[in-house]
């Protein structure tokens, strides 16, 4: 019954980074679509036949956030509604998820199986990745061509390095023909501690730096980043391919980004919070909610990443969202598994880029929404009369500290950091699919 | 020679540490580590049947995720000198690697209610895990790469008993500093206390930015160990020996082996010093580490004991006792 009457959000500030528009308005929803979109007169409205008010005064209206990087369990009924609705909390409208999964995707039937589960009129959307190589053993390439009729939006061993040269040619050379880009996740694994001299097999826990060498951490040093990057970027010209990046974290790594880029190569790149939020002096007191892949950097890389985003370097900001059991995590730090909750905390920390004065906010909000779905080809509705009524409505300047008691996934890295900005409504085909306390209706006279 | 000469007549205190827990020697402060090596001091001269039996009725448990002898007997004496009981624990990594959390069984031995638990662990910051999740009070026995607090205190007694001072001593650690805990706790409680701390290690076994830590790195034994007044070595292990840490056993000795022409560019006083277990011929030539006049080894394991018991009753008053 609710979505036969029209939604009316009064005075909202409506943002579309990709058409340039920016204007206080007035919104009405009506069934599926957008009814009609108006410059808003700034009267006061309190009543209107067969519609629901809402005085969105200081409010902000952009397409949903399009997520390039999740991590999803499995396509289980389970973990599917869950990421779903955490997802819809979040503002995330759109999400791509990791080959990484059980059953590993690297068939095009788990690719149908999971479109299949996930398939939600009024749930945000799943997409995924498909694997590079079977079992990401790193040798095999999987039957990318089917997989990628079933739908899968690019190539990537997800958390693993694709190692070998001749492999990543092969898959660029594939991926290339099938227009489709390859996500590299660039971490050298020898230089990043996978030490066959001993007889044990010793992981590089964090980066490389005094503060290692304080904690008695064995170290990944930064160049393990790049050194993949330069060799893959020459791959890509030689096969023609769309390569990406993941998670960018160095200083190196952003200047060989910015100069490929000059040089006009189809290279793209995205980098999440935590490498422009946090450093590595976070380990200090050994929290695993920190152990992250790549590993937390220096502040200089920190800052370089920030300069990276402010000029287009980096192309998205996703979550990678990677919640872990508190059996995983409450461990020393080498045994502990790496990676951490993104999602709740992909807005709120973007906008940080806004509150501190890197950025405006159409441009954060590109970061999260238009780059997306324009590098991957993700479909995204256009806010606009006569188009689908999906979209998010935020309160950029809401401030609340992150509580990890509060969250829905486990662990954050954020725990206790004070933020302003919060997903307040999600709709989808003009439901709304979440709606948070503070976003209240007004009382129809 | 005893250096703390104005307590010859005077007993020492207990001595009392800010923090319920011995995790590190990084961020002790200096008046801690004076009044642990004081009081340690009177328990190495005391005569054993003298001693105050201030521990009595509290339990200690020993909880070693690592093999060890020396250390973990060294502990069970001091416990036992001081009136506790004391239980050992030799956890099997193996039941731990399949599958038992390492919290589940903190939480078992912390449902024995000990008043102390003393635990080596193989990895970096678990005794800091340990202090999280349990209500008593922990003494790190050696944490992976991170540090053994117990074994640089004992090191600074020895050089204290032996040579009358610290402060403004020449002291080189030489060997594998990247793998080492000892080295890293060293490190700290020696530059706290005024010695010029110099490092040598082959470039592979130097871990990043050591020199920040406050001191002088070198990769050449014979240039870093000119006018020292200590030579502390560290172990070499076996694993390390051959492949891409250092070629060989042979080179190794060859250059960072200490033998008696390269001990004479030292101070002609200058002192032995090795955490043991040594590896003779790799660190160290066999002669030397059976000099009496030179190395201090054994001694060394004497103070352990004595260290190990100031360390234990300073905490057994704190909060967590019951």
């Amino acid at each position: 019954m609710t979505n036969k009457i029209n939604i009316l959000l009064k005075s909202i500030r409506v943002i579309d980074p990709a058409s340039g528009f920016d204007q206080i308005s007035d919104v009405i929803v009506k069934g599926e679509k957008i009814f009609s979109l108006k410059k808003s007169n700034g009267k006061k409205i309190n009543k209107c036949i067969n519609s629901i008010i809402y005085d969105c005064n200081n409010l902000i209206l952009c397409s949903g956030i399009v997520d390039t990087r999740v991590h999803l369990n499995g396509p289980t009924e389970e973990s599917i509604s869950k990421i779903q609705s955490i997802a819809a909390k979040s503002g995330v409208l759109k999400l791509v998820t990791l080959p990484n999964q059980n059953p590993v995707v690297d068939d095009a039937t788990v690719v149908e199986y999971l479109y299949e589960k996930s398939k939600n009129k009024y749930m945000p959307e799943i997409l995924t990745y498909g694997c590079a190589t079977k079992q990401f053993n790193g040798t095999e390439i999987t039957e990318l061509g089917l997989m990628s009729e079933a739908g899968v939006l690019g190539f990537t061993d997800g958390i693993h390095c694709i190692q070998d040269s001749l492999v990543m040619r092969r898959v660029m050379s594939y991926a290339s023909m099938l227009k489709k880009p390859v996500i590299q996740h660039a971490e050298d694994r020898s230089l990043a501690g996978l030490n066959k001299s001993t007889m044990t097999t010793v992981q590089g826990e964090m980066n490389e730096s005094e503060i290692s060498t304080r904690l008695g951490l064995v170290g990944i040093p930064s160049c393990a980043e790049v050194i993949i990057i330069e060799r893959d970027l020459r791959i890509a010209k030689l096969t023609n391919a769309h390569y990406h990046i993941s998670n960018v974290s160095t200083k190196e790594s952003i200047e060989v980004l910015r100069k490929a880029k000059a040089q006009g190569l189809n290279v793209t790149c995205d980098t999440s919070p935590a490498y422009f939020c946090l450093n590595e002096l976070e380990l200090s007191s050994y929290n695993t909610a920190f152990k992250l892949s790549p590993p937390l950097r220096s502040e200089v890389d920190r800052l370089a990443i920030i300069d990276g985003i402010k000029d287009g370097t980096i192309d998205i900001i996703s979550s990678d969202h990677h919640p872990r059991s508190k059996d995983t995590k409450i461990l020393p730090f080498s045994s502990a598994s790496t990676g951490a909750a993104g999602l709740e905390t992909l807005l709120p920390l973007t906008l940080g880029l806004v509150h501190q004065g890197y950025m405006d906010i159409s441009k954060a909000i590109k970061l999260i929404t238009t780059n997306p779905s324009k590098i991957f080809k993700i479909e995204n509705p256009k806010i606009s009369e006569g188009s689908l009524a999906s979209f998010i409505i935020f309160d950029p300047e809401k401030p609340y500290i992150i509580n990890q008691e509060k969250l829905l996934s486990y662990p954050t890295p954020f725990n206790n950091r004070p933020v302003e900005g919060m997903n307040l409504a999600s709709f989808i085909k003009g439901k709304i699919i979440y709606k948070h306390d503070d976003f209240r209706e007004l009382k129809n006279e | 020679m005893n250096s703390f000469k104005k307590f010859k007549n005077l007993v020492p205190p207990i001595a009392t540490l800010s923090s319920p827990h011995l995790l590190s020697i990084e961020g002790m402060p200096k008046t801690e580590i004076v009044s642990l090596l004081e009081r340690a001091d009177y328990f190495a001269d005391i005569q054993i049947s003298k001693i105050e039996k201030t521990l009595n009725g509290y339990v200690i448990l020993n909880v070693f995720f690592e093999n060890s002898t020396r250390t973990r007997v060294s502990f069970e004496l001091a416990g036992r000198r001081l009136g506790a009981e004391v239980i050992n624990i030799s956890v099997n990594m193996s039941s731990i690697k399949k599958g038992e959390s390492l919290l589940d069984t903190a939480n078992t031995l912390s449902a024995m209610r000990p008043d102390v638990l003393i635990v080596r662990h193989p990895d970096s910051g678990a005794p800091k895990l340990f202090s999280e999740y349990l209500d008593c009070s922990i003494v790190n026995a050696g944490d992976g790469r991170h540090e053994h607090p117990t074994q640089a205190l004992l090191d600074a007694l020895t050089i204290k008993r032996r040579l009358g001072r610290i402060e403004g001593l020449k002291i080189a650690i030489c060997g594998d500093i990247s793998n080492s805990r000892v080295a890293r706790s060293n490190i700290h409680l020696l530059t706290t206390l005024g010695a010029k701390v110099r490092c040598i290690a082959p470039p592979t076994l130097m871990p990043k930015d050591l020199s920040n830590l406050g001191v002088d790195c070198f990769d050449n034994l014979e240039e870093g160990i000119k006018n020292t007044n200590v030579v502390m070595l560290l172990r070499l292990q076996n694993e390390r020996m051959s492949g891409t840490e250092t070629p060989s056993k042979r080179e190794y000795f060859h250059y960072y082996g200490l033998d008696n022409k390269k001990l004479g560019l030292a101070d002609s006083q200058a002192v032995i010093m090795h955490p043991g277990p040594m590896n003779r011929g790799v660190e160290i030539a066999s002669n030397l580490a059976d000099d009496e006049n030179r190395s201090l080894i054994k001694m060394q394991v004497q103070m352990g004991v004595a260290i190990r018991m100031a360390a234990i009753e300073s905490l057994h008053n704190k909060k967590y006792a019951r």
